[in-house]
C-alpha cells in the first residue's frame, strides 16, 4: 500500500490482485478503481471473494500479486461484519477506537447513536445491533478518507439498519468514500453509486449502480440479480 | 487425640499474634509477593510477545520456558546457589542467605508459569483482536499494552496462581536462604524445621496460615471472576 493517488477523482486503485491459499485461487487478477467520495458496493454470492477483497484493499491481508494505491492506513477505517468489541465500557471502547476524541465529542457520537445512556455499560453486554452501531460510529468519528464496511447491516433489525444507512449517507454527503459489501438488493439500490460484482474471486462486472440494476450486461450479473 | 493439642496451641498463637510467627508470615508474604510481581513484570510482556509475534528463536524460548515449568524447585535453588555463591558469577552481589536471594529463586521458579499462562491467555485474545489492532494500525508496543489490558481478568488469576506456587515452595528458598532465624526463615522452611524438632504446634500454626492463604487465593480469584463477569468484562 502506498499513499500515492493515481488520479484526482480516484482515491484507490487495485491492479491485478491475486490471492492463493492452499493451491486455491481466492482472488484472480482483480483490478478496480474506487472513485473519490463514492459509495461502491461489492456484490456477489457467498464465497465470491467480497470480504477478502475488502480486507486486501484495507491492507489486512497481503496479496500474492498485484498492487494497491490509496490513502495510508491511518486515513482508512473498517467496520467488520461481526464487530470486534473490547472488554471496556461503551465510552472507553469508542475512546480506544478514536484516542484523539475528547469526552464531549465521544458523548456527542454516542448521543447520535442513541447510546449515550449506555456510555458506562460494558460494551460486550450491548446487543448485536448496538455493537454494530458502536463500531460504525467508532469508524466515522475518526473521519477517515475511505471507510470499508463488511455487510454492516447483516443480522440487524429495521431500526438499526435505518440508522446505519443514515449514517453512511451522511458520511457520503460529507465527502467520505465508502466501500461496502451487501447481500441486500434494496439496500444496494438505495445506497450504491458504483457496483463491482464478484464471482469465484474474479470481477464479473463493474458498472454504475443504476445501470447495473436496470440493465446488467454480463450473464452472471443477470443470473445474480435474478436470485437476489 | 494428641493431634488436637498442637492444633489448639496453634490457634492460640495465631490469635495472640505471636511475634516470631508474625515475623515469619510477614517475610514469607514479602518474599513471595515481590517474586510474583517481578515474574509478572517480566513474564507478561514475554507471554504477549510469544503469543503475538513470530521471530527467530521463538520456539526455542517456548521450549525452554515450558521445560522450566517442570523443573523441581530444589534444582532451581541449586542453580541460583551456584550463581550467587561467593565463587559464582553473581557472587559479587553478596545476596546469598538473604531475602533477596529467596526472591530471586522464587522469581525464577514462577517466571515460566507466568510466561506459559499469559501466552495462552494472549494467544486466545490476539486471535480475536488481531484484525482490529491491524486495522487501527497499532504498533507492537500498543498491541501488547492493549492485550495486557484486555486480558486483565485472566492476568489477575495468573498472578494468584503464581503466588500460590511461590508461597508454598520450600526447596529453593531453603538452599539460597539458609533458613536463618530472624533473617530468612519463611513459613515453609519453618514448618520443615519445626516438624523435625518436634515443635508441632508451631508447625501446625504455620500450616494453618498456608492453608488460609490458599483458601484466600481461591476465594479472591472466584470473587474477581464473578465480579468481572457481572460487569461484562469477562464474557
Amino acid at each position: 500500500m502506498t499513499s500515492e493517488r493515481p488520479a484526482p477523482d480516484i482515491i484507490m486503485t487495485a491492479r491485478d490482485l491475486t490471492l492463493r491459499r492452499d493451491g486455491v485461487t481466492l482472488l484472480d487478477s482483480v483490478s478496480a478503481k474506487i472513485r473519490h467520495g463514492s459509495i461502491t458496493l461489492l456484490l456477489g454470492h457467498n464465497g465470491a471473494g467480497k470480504t477478502l477483497l475488502l480486507n486486501c484493499l484495507h491492507g489486512l491481508i497481503g496479496c500474492d500479486a498485484g498492487t494497491i494505491t490509496g490513502p495510508p492506513l491511518a486515513r482508512q477505517k473498517m467496520v467488520f461484519q461481526k464487530p470486534i468489541i473490547t472488554r471496556r465500557t461503551t465510552g472507553d471502547h469508542l475512546r480506544f477506537l478514536c484516542p484523539k476524541l475528547d469526552n464531549a465529542t465521544i458523548h456527542e457520537w454516542l448521543r447520535r447513536a442513541e447510546m449515550d445512556r449506555r456510555a458506562n455499560a460494558p460494551a460486550r453486554m450491548l446487543s448485536g445491533g448496538e455493537q454494530q452501531k458502536l463500531a460504525l460510529i467508532g469508524a466515522l468519528a475518526a473521519r477517515p478518507d475511505i471507510l470499508f464496511l463488511d455487510e454492516p447491516t447483516a443480522h440487524l433489525d429495521f431500526a438499526a439498519t435505518r440508522f446505519v444507512e443514515t449514517m453512511v449517507r451522511q458520511a457520503h454527503e460529507d465527502g467520505m468514500t465508502i466501500v461496502m459489501t451487501s447481500h441486500n438488493r434494496t439496500q444496494a439500490e438505495r445506497l450504491g453509486e458504483d457496483v463491482i460484482l464478484l464471482d469465484s474471486g474474479r470481477i464479473v462486472e463493474t458498472a454504475p449502480a443504476d445501470r447495473f440494476f436496470s440493465t446488467p450486461s454480463h450473464p452472471l450479473a443477470k443470473q445474480y440479480l435474478a436470485h437476489l | 487425640m494428641d493431634i488436637l493439642i498442637p492444633f489448639q496451641i496453634a490457634l492460640s498463637m495465631l490469635a495472640s499474634g505471636d511475634v516470631e510467627l508474625m515475623r515469619i508470615i510477614g517475610l514469607s508474604l514479602t518474599v513471595s509477593l515481590t517474586a510474583v510481581l517481578a515474574s509478572l513484570v517480566i513474564g507478561l510482556p514475554m507471554g504477549a510477545l510469544l503469543a503475538t509475534y513470530r521471530f527467530p528463536g521463538r520456539t526455542a524460548l517456548i521450549v525452554v520456558s515450558n521445560t522450566f515449568l517442570g523443573m523441581p524447585p530444589v534444582v532451581i535453588g541449586l542453580v541460583i546457589y551456584l550463581l550467587i555463591s561467593r565463587s559464582g558469577p553473581l557472587g559479587f552481589m553478596g545476596i546469598l542467605y538473604t531475602p533477596a536471594a529467596m526472591m530471586l529463586a522464587q522469581t525464577v521458579l514462577v517466571l515460566p508459569l507466568s510466561i506459559a499462562l499469559s501466552r495462552q491467555a494472549f494467544e486466545s485474545l490476539n486471535g480475536e483482536y488481531a484484525p482490529l489492532f491491524q486495522s487501527l494500525g497499532l504498533g507492537r508496543f500498543d498491541r501488547v499494552r492493549a492485550l495486557v489490558f484486555e486480558a486483565r481478568v485472566a492476568l489477575l488469576t495468573i498472578g494468584l496462581a503464581c503466588f500460590g506456587r511461590a508461597i508454598s515452595e520450600v526447596g529453593a528458598v531453603m538452599i539460597v536462604g539458609g533458613n536463618i532465624r530472624h533473617s530468612t526463615r519463611v513459613m515453609t522452611t519453618s514448618i520443615a524445621l519445626a516438624t523435625s524438632m518436634g515443635e508441632l504446634a508451631f508447625a501446625m500454626a504455620l500450616g494453618l496460615v498456608l492453608l488460609l492463604v490458599a483458601l484466600t487465593i481461591n476465594i479472591v480469584s472466584q470473587l474477581m471472576r464473578h465480579s468481572f463477569r457481572n460487569l461484562g468484562h469477562d464474557v
